[in-house]
Formats: structure tokens, C-alpha cells, sequence
């Protein structure tokens, strides 16, 4: 446990605290982000929150981002200081104020950006909402569930405090099954080992709940006949920091990601699936670590087209028949650059796969994102909601839905289930270690290209 | 010509014009004081493009879905804003070019632009009382920087046939706003048009950094589209 990281809430003047850590931490993007909004409103119909309630105006992404621009009137911009009651500036006046806050940026919004590529202006909302979750973190001001995850990832380095113990004895487990199916002992999930091409790191999820996708991992790398390893410590590429705001907790997960991969002398990180861990890794993580990149850094679902496009593995679609959709996970595909890849790659494991609309960067959020997931006040509003996801689920008629992220799998679970959909949650490794022809094993060989 | 209508199509003009200059040179520095933060990531795409896609975007309706389902609004928005450059090129047009409203066609051009733009004004300010979500979140500057914006157009209608002499109060009333304007722009919501070239600059560069902008084509279509390689 990093000392005196993670602050727990203390009476006192929050509100004086809260307004120097404003004030301190601004930055420019953000301050522009806050003075540049017209008013407009076309930011509502972008948000999944508003099309559920649509008669409920405190559910638009403008009021919510108003909600923390106020302040910044008030106490930073000088038309609010000079007159506050011309531009809507409002004042902080108390602890119950500030719970308020958190309420609607913890609560109302999953910070999944698909109102910031509707503005017009540009104003990046899901950042404005993601810095005050941050300013709140600080005061511990903080869902119960995100506190609990963001203490047990400083305290334990990983969000589920998997002991180091567990840890290698459910990769031991994975790869005493992998070698079971495989028919053979040559498969490894190697640790700590020094000098391979690949570092791969995990969603502590992985561990506890589906160490399935480690044992596919280990059987595409092998069949790829990839040099790979994960390490022992910083091997996971989850972040809570991006959820609660929190850029203390980002950088110290994330700087642990990368000094493994120093430390073994990896050529390259390699992310599983997981959107919030893949953006925290990937972009945000160098920048809060105020570490430079240094490592090609990517998502598996990367490396196994690079693997499908090399032809260093082979696949058979027809092995997954079911119709397949896929959901593009928020932080990867608008806080990210990954949209084609996953297509790319299901296109050839899979002989029915169809869109979901809309799709892509405009994808409505699986309505876990954000770290809702942890937040089990909030889960009631979360699952009306969903009523967007679940509508544009039901319209796919697939009765798979592919996700590259394992936030997004219990996310979408949780719509499959209360909305009662004839459907399943797969991610991409799953259906691609399906389809994969293990040489050896007296398959029939079909190419990936 | 009166030397009212003189002084205040010139010297009050100019002198306005530098307080809108100095407020804004002022501004700018405010936003520059903040800190900007270093990217430490291998690009994924062109920042360049990016940032040129992002500014661009007013003009491509297609690429927001907030604009692309409602072209109506779209249109709103292009007759209002060419509606504002041309009541600021008259302004211009009128003491020191007089003779191109003289050309008819051009002045009845003029007037039918700031006309509609008087109507979109209208329908605008009638969407902010009749929204329940614009109505939650506006402010007087929000109410009054659309009234403005209204009789603005309205007076430049009657202003742009520069017939002073048959009535000056037309020229008047019109050079009058525009000098109420170019002093209380700089603290209204209307100089959103100074900060536009910043968020859409940070977001384009941010975006485009990571190879999301320029977005290769619209989304929802179910054509394959070229696969952005990963440089991570």
C-alpha cells in the first residue's frame, strides 16, 4: 500500500479542499471544455441515460457537465466571479453539495464519450465528469464499491486483491488443461520469464472468474509459437484509476504494467480484453505515470490478427455457426483505436457475424462502463437504462454477442438477464481459440487469409 | 448623413472594436495560464489530421449522429451563422464600401439572409422556453444573447438599404447594437466562437493521436472498410 494514496472522507472544509484541488488540477483541454458550452442540447439524445428518460432533463449529458461547470464559473471564470446569476454560476456550500456531485457523476453518467463526439463545440463531457469523479476521489467522496476496488488495487496491485498464491496456481490450472486438450506437455503459461516477445497481462477477472480466457490465450500463443510470458507482479492491466478520477491510483497501476515489461526485457505489452484496462494501459497510463512509452503496446485482439494475417495460425469458422454480433466497448473504440481489428478478426472465425446498430464509435455503452459495475446504489437507474442496449441487442437476432472487454461481459450479462434475451456474452479469444486448428492434432487446416 | 450617424458608425465602431480586441487578447492569456499535458504515447494516427478533421467538423453534418438525424437543425444552424457574417460584413460594408449595397441584388441578398436568420433566431429562441432540457439549463446570458442576436438581424434588415436619407434611426439602431455587442460578446455565451478552435483542437489532436479522427467513414455501414493497423 502506497502510504497516504487513497484518502478516506474527513469532516471538515471539503468544499475549500475540493475548490484548491480544482483550481490545482485544471487543465487546459478541461477549462476549455468548461467556458465553451453554448447551450445547445444536441448532446441529450446521445446518451443512453436521456433516451431511457427522456422526460427527466436532469438526465442530459449538458446538465450533468453543468453541474461541475458551475463551480468553475463561480470560483475560476471571470464572468461567473463578476455575475455569478447572468451565467448560472453556483456556489459549493456544503459536504451534502458535494455528495450531490458525486451522485450524478458516479451515478448518472458511465463517462462513455458518446456525448462528446455528438457536441458540436467539441466539449469533452465524458473528461469533465471523469475529473470531477477525481476531485471527489481525493476528499473521499466516493461510491462505497469504487472506494473498496481502488484500496484493494494500491494495496495488493491488482482490483481483486488475487493473492500472489492464487495467482499462480490458477495459471498452473490453466495450463495443466490446456495441456489435457492439447495432448501435449510442450504448452506452457510461463511467469516471470526474461527476454520474450510478448508480456501479457490480465483482468485480475481472469483469474477469479474466468480463467478460461487465459487457458485460450496460452492455446493461440502456442499455436502461434509465440515467446511469451506473464509477469508476476504487474500483471494487471486493469485501472481503476480511470474510473474514480483518480490519476495517482492510474499512474502506479500502470507503471507497474511497464516495469515489468522493462524488467523481463519484453519486445512488446500485450493487453487482454478489457476495454477500460486497454485504454488505461495503452494511452492514458504513459501520461499519468509520466512514463514514455517506450513498448509497442497493444490489445491481444492486435496481436491475434497479426497472427491470423501472418498465417502463424489457423482457423475454422465454421466451428462457430451461431450469429455473431459484436459491441464495441466505449473505451476502446471512442477513447481508442481499435473498431476494424475485432470485425477483422471475426469475419474470418466466425460464418455468421452482422452488426449491431448504431456500432462502432457510436455504440451505446453496455451500461456497466465507468465502474457502475461497482457501484451497487446506482444499479437500479443502470438496468432502466439499459433498456437502449437491450432494444439494440434484441435487433441483431444473434445469439452470440462479442465483446472485447470483461467489463463489458458483465455489463451485458446483466442487460442479457433482466431484459431476458435469447443471447450469450463471448469475447473474441473465445471464439478465435474455437475456431483454431492446432497443427498436430489431425485436423483439417483452413487458412486465415 | 448626420454627424451622429457618423460618430457612431466610426469612431464608436472602432473604439468598440479595440475593447473586444483587448478583452479577447486578455482572454486568450487566461486560457494559456492553464497547463497543458505532454503525450507520451506512440501515435496510432496523424494529430495533424486529426486536429483538421475536428475543426472541420462544423461543415460535415454526417460525421455526428446529433447532426446527421436532424438536418432541419443543421440548416438552422448555417442560415443563423452565415446570418451573423453577413450583419458583421455590413457593418463594414456600410461606412467604408457603401457602394456595394448600392448594387440592388446584392442588398436584397443581404436582407433575405439576415431575414431567415431573424426567423431561425425565433424558432431557436422558442425551442430554448419549449425544451424542458434547454429550459433546465439556461441562463439570462443564454435568453439574452439570442434576443440580441435577433433584433440584430431584424435591424440589419432595415439597416442594409443604407437609405439614411430618408430615415437614419434604422442605421442607428443597428450601428448601436453592433457597438453593445462588440463589448458584452466577450462576456456572453456568443465568443464561443473564440474557444472553438481550442476544444476542437484538443479533442482532434487527442483523437487523432490515437487514430480515431479523422473518423475513415460513417458509422453504421456494414461495408468493410480499411484496417487501421495498430503502430503501438
Amino acid at each position: 500500500m502506497k502510504e497516504g494514496r487513497l484518502r478516506t472522507y474527513e469532516p471538515g472544509d471539503n468544499v475549500q479542499r475540493f475548490l484548491d484541488l480544482l483550481g490545482r488540477r485544471i487543465t487546459r483541454s478541461l477549462a476549455v471544455s468548461m467556458t465553451a458550452c453554448v447551450h445547445c442540447g444536441l448532446c441529450a439524445e446521445s446518451c443512453h441515460y436521456f433516451l431511457a428518460r427522456p422526460d427527466d432533463p436532469t438526465m442530459a449529458p449538458v446538465w450533468k457537465a453543468d453541474q461541475i461547470r458551475k463551480i468553475f464559473k463561480k470560483y475560476i471564470d471571470w464572468t461567473g466571479r463578476v455575475a455569478p446569476w447572468w451565467v448560472k454560476a453556483g456556489s459549493l456550500r456544503d459536504d451534502e453539495d458535494l455528495n450531490r456531485l458525486k451522485n450524478i457523476v458516479f451515478g448518472s453518467c458511465s463517462a462513455c464519450r458518446r456525448c462528446t463526439y455528438n457536441c458540436p463545440m467539441g466539449v469533452d463531457t465524458g473528461l469533465l465528469v471523469r475529473f470531477t469523479r477525481g476531485l471527489l476521489t481525493e476528499l473521499g467522496i466516493v461510491p462505497e464499491g469504487v472506494f473498496n476496488v481502488s484500496r484493494d488495487q494500491w494495496e495488493t496491485g491488482n482490483q481483486m486483491a488475487v493473492t500472489e498464491q492464487d495467482y499462480l496456481e490458477t495459471l498452473e490450472w490453466m495450463r495443466d488443461e490446456v495441456r489435457t486438450e492439447l495432448g501435449t506437455a510442450s504448452v506452457d503459461i510461463p511467469v516471470d520469464k526474461p527476454d520474450c516477445e510478448v508480456l501479457y497481462t490480465i483482468n485480475p477477472r481472469e483469474i477469479k472468474f474466468d480463467p478460461r480466457s487465459i487457458a485460450h490465450a496460452a492455446k493461440v500463443f502456442h499455436a502461434a509459437g509465440e515467446s511469451w510470458t506473464l509477469p508476476k507482479w504487474g500483471w494487471d492491466q486493469t485501472n481503476f484509476g480511470l474510473f474514480s478520477g483518480d490519476d495517482k491510483l492510474g499512474a502506479y497501476v500502470a507503471r507497474n504494467v511497464y516495469e515489468a515489461a522493462e524488467r523481463l526485457r519484453a519486445k512488446r505489452i500485450v493487453i487482454s480484453e478489457c476495454g477500460h484496462g486497454y485504454r488505461s494501459t495503452r494511452w492514458e497510463g504513459y501520461n499519468w505515470a509520466d512514463y514514455d512509452q517506450k513498448l509497442p503496446t497493444e490489445s491481444v485482439v492486435v496481436t491475434l490478427k497479426r497472427y491470423l494475417g501472418e498465417g502463424r495460425i489457423a482457423v475454422d469458422p465454421s466451428r462457430n455457426p451461431d450469429a455473431v454480433t459484436f459491441h464495441d466497448s466505449c473505451n476502446i473504440a471512442r477513447s481508442g483505436d481499435l473498431v476494424e481489428e475485432p470485425r477483422w478478426v471475426l469475419r474470418r472465425v466466425c460464418t455468421d457475424f452482422r452488426e449491431m446498430f448504431p456500432n462502432r464509435r457510436e455504440n451505446f455503452c453496455c451500461t456497466g462502463g465507468g465502474g457502475l459495475l461497482s457501484m451497487a446504489e446506482y444499479r437500479p437507474l443502470r438496468l432502466e437504462v439499459a433498456k437502449i442496449k437491450a432494444e439494440q441487442l434484441r435487433a441483431t437476432g444473434a445469439k452470440l454477442v462479442c465483446t472485447m472487454c470483461h467489463n463489458c461481459v458483465d455489463g451485458l450479462n446483466d442487460v442479457i438477464k433482466h431484459y431476458k434475451l435469447p443471447m450469450r456474452v463471448v469475447q473474441v479469444l473465445e471464439l478465435v481459440s474455437n475456431a483454431l486448428v492446432v497443427p498436430g492434432r489431425n485436423e483439417t487446416k483452413k487458412t486465415a487469409r | 448623413m448626420s454627424d451622429l450617424l457618423k460618430f457612431v458608425e466610426n469612431e464608436v465602431q472602432l473604439a468598440a472594436l479595440a475593447f473586444l480586441a483587448v478583452v479577447y487578447a486578455v482572454r486568450l492569456i487566461w486560457i494559456f495560464r492553464f497547463r497543458s499535458r505532454k503525450e507520451r504515447t506512440f501515435a496510432a494516427g496523424s494529430e495533424a489530421g486529426g486536429v483538421g478533421y475536428s475543426l472541420m467538423n462544423v461543415a460535415m453534418p454526417w460525421a455526428m449522429e446529433s447532426t446527421r438525424k436532424r438536418p432541419g437543425f443543421y440548416a438552422q444552424f448555417v442560415v443563423f451563422h452565415l446570418g451573423v457574417v453577413a450583419a458583421i460584413t455590413a457593418t463594414f460594408i456600410i461606412p467604408y464600401a457603401p457602394e456595394i449595397f448600392r448594387i440592388r441584388a446584392v442588398a436584397i441578398a443581404f436582407q433575405a439572409l439576415l431575414a431567415a436568420a431573424f426567423l431561425v433566431g425565433l424558432l431557436r429562441l422558442v425551442r430554448r422556453l419549449a425544451n424542458p432540457v434547454l429550459r433546465l439549463i439556461s441562463s439570462a446570458d443564454d435568453y439574452l444573447s439570442l434576443t440580441l442576436m435577433i433584433m440584430f438581424f431584424g435591424a440589419g434588415v432595415l439597416a442594409v438599404p443604407n437609405d439614411y436619407r430618408r430615415a437614419e434611426w434604422p442605421l442607428l439602431l443597428f450601428f448601436g447594437l453592433t457597438a453593445f455587442f462588440l463589448i458584452y460578446v466577450p462576456f456572453s455565451k456568443i465568443c464561443h466562437y473564440l474557444y472553438y478552435p481550442f476544444t476542437r483542437f484538443y479533442l482532434g489532436r487527442s483523437m487523432g493521436h490515437r487514430g480515431a479522427f479523422p473518423r475513415g467513414r460513417k458509422a453504421g455501414t456494414q461495408a468493410p472498410g480499411p484496417v487501421q493497423e495498430n503502430r503501438g
